[in-house]
């Protein structure tokens, strides 16, 4: 404490010195405790009124014999100006590695699309000689017609099957001040809404984005972008729908969710549009594997 | 003279000769020079109110540095290492300013 004391009139006189007009910083007395501001703030106020270290005034007052360190001084400034060149080379180096480890990430995660790609070219194939087989080990008589009229029936509404004939496009959109309000975008539970609002209105097959749902299709988010199959999408978001050109789209309308989306067209601006087609073709589900097979008992 | 001259020789002895930091060291290397830029402008602002002495620079700046060092390494050790970083980084920045608003005034009077 006597130390710091010292300092601070030493500094005090220095100021005087060069006349009223010194540096606020290090001519200010230190307030007395009964007019600090805050307690708290000692620590800073400390470390900005006392920036020079107190000693080189002691050694100063004390007047001591510098001639030996002039070598020290010289050596520690070259290891000063090694650090500072070290550190600057190491930060340059360092850059360009992360830039290769984030695009060796990157090619990674494609190679991975691509062979998830492949792997679903597969299951549609394996699906296809499944159908094959099954038609074949069915045989040719009344109750195996039966089997095949029904599965007939079922496999294009459970999107076992691609499938191609009239319906609707609908396309739909975050609106254009999406930016500013994040409640403007189009949200994994619109397109919920909207996928189950087409079931509604009886369609029998419904892809968003060329992915096909079924039964068993999740659409939720996932960071910023809605997935659908566990693949995300990007804007706009196309869903086509399979179904009777001439109620589909009047049903879907009067729905809950045609009521909906007229809502978030109309106050939060969102694009909306629906629309008949003539001819659309939606690729089969290959999300969709044989969960439970077993014997026929005839 | 002689320590700026010792400065542009060590930035250059650095950049030609490369000395590779040890990989446990690494991580306090920008500590240290926040440290030392600590000492270099307090060095310089005493050197100006002319009470500049080697001998205590040579002493803060080596006591700086593995000070800064230290606080760091114990702050990994406990889990709060980058906090404990910037905590350094923010009362040597405050003296650096206040030095080198100080280094500023000396020098053009302004």
């Amino acid at each position: 404490m006597t130390q710091r004391g010292r300092t601070s009139t030493s500094v005090r006189r220095g100021a005087q010195h060069r006349g009223q007009a010194a540096e606020p910083t290090t001519a200010q007395q230190p307030p007395p405790m009964s007019q600090m501001p805050d307690a708290s703030m000692d620590l800073l106020n400390q470390i900005s009124r006392q920036p020079v270290d107190p000693d080189y005034a002691l050694a100063a007052a004390r007047g001591t014999d510098s001639s030996g360190g002039r070598w020290t001084l010289g050596l520690l400034a070259i290891i000063i100006g090694a650090l500072f060149a070290v550190a600057a080379l190491q930060t340059t180096r360092a850059a360009p590695a992360l830039q290769s480890e984030r695009s060796e990430l990157i090619s990674r995660v494609q190679t991975a699309e691509r062979e998830q790609d492949q792997l679903r070219g597969r299951v549609t194939t394996l699906t296809q000689e499944i159908a094959t087989l099954r038609a074949a080990a069915l045989g040719d008589d009344d109750a195996a017609r039966v089997v095949e009229s029904r599965i007939d029936a079922l496999d294009p509404v459970v999107g076992n099957v691609a499938v191609d004939g009239p319906g609707v496009l609908i396309v739909v959109d975050d609106s254009p001040s999406a930016a500013a309000d994040a409640r403007d975008r189009v949200l994994d539970i619109d397109l919920q809404v909207l996928a189950n609002g087409l079931w509604e209105a009886d369609a029998e097959a419904v892809a968003i984005n060329g992915h096909r749902l079924s039964g068993l299709t999740a659409i939720r988010s996932a960071g910023d972008a809605i997935t659908v199959d566990y693949r995300s999408l990007t804007r706009p978001y196309r869903v086509e729908a399979i179904g009777n050109p001439r109620t589909l789209q009047a049903r879907f309308v009067e729905s809950s969710a045609g009521a909906w989306w007229n809502d978030l067209a109309q106050n939060r601006r969102m694009r909306y549009e629906i629309s008949d087609v003539k001819q659309l073709d939606l690729a089969a589900d290959p999300g969709i594997v044989l969960r439970r097979a077993g014997r026929a008992t005839s | 003279m002689i320590p700026l001259i010792g400065l542009i020789a060590g930035i250059v002895l650095g950049i030609v000769l490369e000395p590779s930091i040890p990989q446990v060291l690494q991580p306090y290397l920008p500590i240290a020079i926040v440290a030392a830029m600590d000492a270099l402008f307090g060095a310089f602002r005493a050197y100006l109110e002319g009470i500049f002495t080697d001998r205590i620079f040579v002493v803060s700046f080596i006591s700086n540095v593995l000070i800064a060092a230290a606080i760091v390494y114990v702050g990994d050790q406990i889990g709060v290492g980058s906090q404990l970083a910037t905590g350094v980084v923010v009362v040597l920045g405050i003296r650096i300013f206040t030095n080198a608003a100080a280094i500023r005034r000396a020098l053009f009077h302004a």
